[in-house]
């Protein structure tokens, strides 16, 4: 009992993480079609932004909120200089992702000299309950993200922007006929993905500790969770995230069963986890929700 | 902790030091001149190659700032029987398939007496055949490392895997009451062969070994291994889990309330640590490496003050995990070689004086190497961290390195 609420915790809170990674990279993908191949250094940057508010003395709670927000607005820049010429070749802008991507990571692995930090939570600990001793930052997460893709979710179906984003999206002609500018929009639809992107990094780098590579630790898993989930819809990626984020330390518990830890070693738990993923693809090749964009 | 603040300033000054230090670009290498030369024989020629770029950059900045740093103390006393030391350097990027080609040109452009490097195994195990048989040339690998590397002209200057162990697992299972041990490791050959002997000795001194695991290097998810530490009631961990696996690692741990019930031991934890993980999850953990900064051997404390004057505010400082203790023990072990061949830099002479070679003071301090073996006696330092510095708890003087015969 004691370690079936344990497991329930860590699973929550891993896939919570993996939520918060891939909603930026789902807004960005489902809504515009475009694979946005460096968004684990939008997520990197997010982690930096708080670092660098550490480094200046700043409270780092202040940092976490300022995150999305300075990552949004580089969102938006990378938007305005690169993306925007790029609608038509979605190829090409996938590369160009890539490539503003690795220059992120190499400008900020200059900057932290190549080392590993770690960064304090604002709320640092452990909470006991029935005994059990359990991780405040990472409830935190569990309830941030809860909170987060509600909002996400109710902006993008009840309101009015929302309404327009996924208009513009679902048949960018009529949508520009009927004056609306479909050129903000899109700018709009990738900023937030990029901020969503910068929360998430600023929220988990605590758990991990800041280093130029911590992008791209999820980026694998996050582009999974994509086609897990389904593109062209906002909560199927989010549903494919959560699979994953869960079978991550679900794998990882399932060696506690008597006798399975002798044939399943961690490294074949991590590699069971995309396998898994593969076979529920090739059974859902348009992933789980494939609804509304077909 | 603010000591190594990077501005965009200090980023740019950075990446121009190069050229004001004196060193000039050599086909794609660096070469710093000595600033005085010796008409008849002209400079020793030492290559250094190791990784400025990549993963494993921390490591390598600081083993290449150590090497500056012993040079120019031979040069500046005179350099050895009154030739200077010219140091060439390669960037071996974190990338064993881009470093071949790197050292093949210290060997055959450059033409270098010796090549110090290297730090992780599959970089030595990568660049030993082109430097020792193809290359016919001297070779020193710096680094703590795994043992078993029994290549001839192959010196190994840093801490084995006895040396490591020998003396802090038996402190552990009889000074702290460690019993039931876990043995939570990055899936390398490192922590495998580590902890094979590191299991004989606490078997040995009447331990256990309750858990042996290893996981993909960036695993980020520990909770199903820390609650099985918990339940098992392990109450020493001796971890090899590495970044970026390892801060979730420790914090995890810390978090379940592990400290109640147990300490944790990482044999390449130094003072850079604390910039990893954070402090009160570093707080009571031990280490045992050939040096640490609070030590109280004098020498030592000079060669740090010295080495944080050449380089103020560096963030590459000179400590014991990043392998400078090993570069600077082998670059001053080689002197001593050369001076033993009265300055013949024949590969087999100098090696054969190699094998013998002993000096009586450096990093942690005096260090000989074992004749016949390829690698170093030298003194081992178990400590323990406390509010973010190592308190030197117990010493041993002159640990052989029980590799290779």
């Amino acid at each position: 009992m004691d370690d079936a609420i344990k497991v329930i915790f860590d699973v929550a809170a891993f896939a919570s993480i993996m939520v918060l990674v891939v909603s930026g990279l789902a807004v960005i993908a489902s809504l515009m079609g475009i694979f946005n191949l460096g968004h684990g250094e939008f997520v990197l940057l997010g982690a930096y932004t708080v670092y660098v508010f550490r480094e200046w003395g700043l409270p780092i709670f202040l940092g976490m909120l300022a995150a999305p927000f300075v990552v949004g607005a580089f969102g938006a820049v990378v938007e305005r200089g690169v993306i925007r010429r790029l609608y038509a070749q979605p190829v090409i802008a996938m590369l160009a992702t890539y490539a503003i991507g690795l220059i992120i990571r190499e400008i900020v692995r200059g900057l932290i000299g190549g080392q590993y930090y770690a960064i304090e939570e604002p709320i640092p600990g452990a909470f006991q309950v029935l005994g059990l001793s359990f991780s405040i930052w990472r409830l935190v997460i569990i309830v941030a993200t809860v909170g987060v893709m509600i909002a996400a979710w109710l902006f993008l179906t009840r309101s009015t922007l929302g309404l327009q984003i996924r208009g513009a999206l679902e048949n960018p002609a009529l949508a520009r006929a009927s004056g609306i500018s479909t050129t903000r929009l899109y700018a709009l639809t990738f900023a937030f993905g990029a901020a969503l992107a910068g929360l998430a990094g600023a929220l988990m780098v605590p758990l991990f500790s800041l280093s130029a590579d911590l992008g791209v630790r999820f980026l694998v898993q996050a582009f999974l969770s994509v086609m897990l989930g389904g593109v062209g819809t906002f909560e199927g990626p989010l549903l494919g995230a959560a699979m994953i984020g869960a079978m991550v330390p679900g794998f990882q518990w399932l060696r506690e069963i008597p006798g399975v830890s002798d044939g399943v070693s961690p490294v074949v738990a991590e590699v069971l986890v995309f396998l898994t993923a593969l076979v529920i693809v090739k059974f859902r090749p348009n992933g789980l929700i494939n609804a509304g964009r077909r | 902790m603010n000591d190594k603040r990077m501005t965009r300033r200090g980023f740019l000054r950075g990446s121009s030091a190069l050229a004001a230090a004196g060193w000039t670009a050599a086909g794609t290498g660096w070469v710093l001149r000595p600033s005085w030369a010796n008409a008849q024989e002209g400079a020793i020629k030492m290559g250094i190659a190791t990784d400025i770029t990549g993963a494993i950059a921390p490591s390598g900045n600081a083993n290449w700032q150590t090497a500056q740093f012993a040079v120019k103390q031979i040069n500046d006393a005179g350099g050895i029987l009154g030739r200077p030391i010219e140091l060439y350097l390669e960037d071996t990027a974190s990338d064993p398939g881009v470093a071949v080609g790197n050292v093949r040109r210290l060997v055959q452009q450059a033409e270098v007496d010796v090549i110090l490097g290297g730090i992780t195994s599959a970089m030595r195990e990568a660049i030993k055949n082109p430097i020792v048989r193809r290359g016919r040339t001297l070779y020193i690998y710096p680094q703590l490392y795994e043992g078993q590397e029994c290549t001839p002209h192959l010196y190994c200057t840093g801490p084995t895997p006895y040396q490591q162990c020998a003396e802090l697992l038996p402190y552990l299972i009889n000074e702290t009451g460690a019993k039931r041990f876990a043995m939570p490791s990055a899936n390398y050959i490192w922590p495998q062969l580590l902890n094979k002997w590191a299991r004989e000795v606490i078997e040995a001194n009447g331990g256990e070994v309750v858990m042996e695991d290893y996981f993909p290097l960036d695993q980020l998810e520990y909770s199903a291994t820390v609650a099985k530490i918990m339940s098992e009631g392990v109450d020493h961990v001796f971890n090899t889990v590495i970044p970026p696996g390892l801060q979730a690692f420790t914090k995890q741990l810390y978090e379940a309330g592990y400290y109640d019930q147990g300490s944790l031991s990482c044999v390449y934890f130094d003072e850079n640590s604390v910039h990893y993980v954070a402090e009160r999850e570093l707080e009571g953990v031990y280490s045992c490496v050939d040096m640490f900064h609070t030590i109280e051997d004098p020498f030592t404390q000079q060669l740090i003050a010295d080495y944080n004057a050449m380089f103020p505010g560096t963030q590459y400082r000179f400590t014991a995990g990043t392998a400078s203790t090993g570069m600077y023990r082998g670059i001053k072990l080689f002197e001593q070689a050369v001076i033993a061949t009265n300055g013949d830099l024949d590969r087999d002479a100098t090696s054969a004086a190699m094998d013998t070679a002993a000096i009586e003071n450096g990093p942690g301090g005096p260090a000989r190497m074992v004749p016949g073996t390829g690698h170093t006696e030298m003194n081992m330092y178990i400590a323990q961290s406390s509010g973010g510095s190592w308190n030197i708890i117990s010493s041993a003087e002159a640990v052989a390195p029980n590799e290779c015969g």
